[in-house]
């Protein structure tokens, strides 16, 4: 049981610090004693304010998320939408599939492409480099049906390869701008703010 | 405005249909998507126009070599003044096709396709009289490494077409195609494990013999002459017997020319498990 404003905007703080710059924290902060100053003066009692805010713990959690995903979409890396994915696990048991899951889809997905790309790139130079071998007469490197066709297919898989590399490239970036309006839309949903 | 424009027309620039940026990343992805199509055009007509992809062929769907990595090994015995042979064949694991068009002189021919020169079987020869014997016999897997159990040994034997031949082919488990219609057969014995059987007899006109065919799991085909003198006794465990046009009498199959007044081919099939397709050619 919360005793009074000072003891939650200690909660708050404690939850916050280290997530939100120090200029932002104290911004967030004073705007909380604001409010809890204009409340009293409209004669609420404190009890009734920390009804009104919910639990410190819980805000604090809705405020990291919102803080990790905008940064998340700021500057895209690896590291910020991971975080920005955990953020969002912490406000509900039930984004372990509507959150968790997809992700790691997600991630396995491109994985898998990227992995593709890059075994394609890698195999077609060795199957040019064994059309050549067959060319020259070399009985156990005949993996080509005909070498001819094998120098121009092996073209072909390392040219599927570094697309391949490329798409997985583009489709990270698509799914990472996605992905931040779909945690964006799954915290305005889980807060209550989502027709505000 | 005007300072729009050009940036308007570089982004269409591309093509008409392809109204994408026209910036370096897409310069180069064009570039490789062209490069594929075009390998890929001149790669496949390549090996359409050098017949690779006909259904004769045996490579419907892929642009490589099936002999991929793959040592072959020709053993040839020769007859030796041999007027008859016995050709006994005992494979572990694996795929024998077996057919006529040894070379005059030799009593059969046989080509091994394994991995490495150690999985060869091993052979056996002895001449007694005028009578020829090989054994090829499979050494197991005692000397293959654990990753290539699953790897490839393909026996392809070629039998003298002219010279009586006693065949015993014995596999374990694995494919076996017997084309037997230009032999000169006395006798013929099939046991198979596991796996799925043809023996074709389409175009036999060789001396008379009997047959047993003892077949565990798998399909087993027969093609019979439609005017061969062949009685085909069955006995089948699980699964059906397919055949049309053969004629079913006291328990055998007769194909429609069948003459009892003349020598008879006896083939006896004992099926496991597995359907059994008499095919009339």
């Amino acid at each position: 049981m919360l005793q009074n404003e000072q003891e939650y905007i200690r909660i708050l703080r404690d939850r916050l610090e280290g997530t939100l710059p120090a200029e932002d924290l104290e911004d967030l902060l004073s705007d909380y004693r604001e409010h809890f100053r204009l409340g009293k003066a409209d004669g609420r009692s404190e009890e009734e304010l920390f009804r009104s805010l919910g639990s410190p713990e819980e805000v604090a959690k809705e405020i990291r998320a919102t803080h990790l995903v905008k940064k998340a979409e700021h500057t895209c890396s690896c590291r910020n939408i991971f975080h920005a994915v955990v953020a969002t696990l912490g406000l509900g048991l039930f984004n372990l599939v509507f959150v968790l899951l997809p992700f790691l889809l997600l991630i396995a997905m491109l994985l898998f492409v990227f992995v593709t790309g890059v075994v394609f790139t890698l195999v077609g130079p060795a199957a040019f480099v064994y059309a050549l071998l067959q060319l020259m007469g070399l009985p156990a490197f005949s993996i080509w049906l005909s070498p001819l066709a094998g120098i121009f297919l092996s073209v072909g898989i390392t040219a599927i390869g570094l697309l391949l590399i490329i798409g997985d490239y583009y489709l990270a970036r698509f799914f990472y701008l996605l992905g931040i309006r779909y945690l964006k839309w799954n915290i305005r949903v889980i807060t209550g703010t989502v027709n505000e | 405005m005007s300072a729009e424009k050009p940036k308007e027309e570089k982004r269409c620039r591309v093509g008409a249909f392809l109204c994408v940026p026209d910036t370096r990343p897409t310069r180069i992805i064009l570039w490789l998507v062209a490069i594929a199509i075009v390998s890929f055009v001149i790669g496949f007509g390549i090996l359409a126009a050098s017949g690779a992809f006909s259904s004769g062929a045996g490579h419907a769907t892929t642009p490589f070599s099936k002999t991929a990595w793959i040592l072959s090994n020709t053993t040839e015995f020769p007859l030796d003044g041999a007027t008859a042979g016995n050709v006994s064949v005992n494979m572990g694991a694996g795929e024998i096709t077996l057919n006529g068009g040894a070379a005059d002189n030799d009593l059969l021919e046989v080509t091994v396709f394994s991995k490495a020169p150690e999985w060869q079987p091993e052979y056996s020869s002895s001449l007694e009289g005028l009578v020829k014997t090989v054994r090829i016999t499979d050494k197991g897997h005692t000397g293959k490494a654990w990753f290539a159990v699953d790897s490839t040994n393909r026996w392809e034997i070629r039998l003298a077409d002219r010279v009586p031949v006693a065949a015993d082919v014995r596999i374990g488990a694995g494919d076996c195609r017997l084309v037997l219609g230009t032999l000169n057969l006395t006798s013929l014995d099939v046991h198979a494990g596991a796996g799925d059987t043809v023996i074709d007899f389409n175009g036999y006109h060789g001396g008379r013999f009997d047959a047993v065919i003892m077949h565990g799991i798998g399909d087993l085909t027969l093609r019979i002459p439609a005017s061969g003198n062949f009685r085909i006794t069955v006995v089948q465990g699980v699964g059906d017997i397919a055949g049309t046009g053969f004629i079913l009498n006291n328990g055998a199959y007769t194909p429609v020319g069948f003459n009892p007044a003349l020598p008879v081919n006896e083939i006896f099939v004992k099926q496991g498990v597995g359907v059994l397709r008499l095919e009339m050619v």
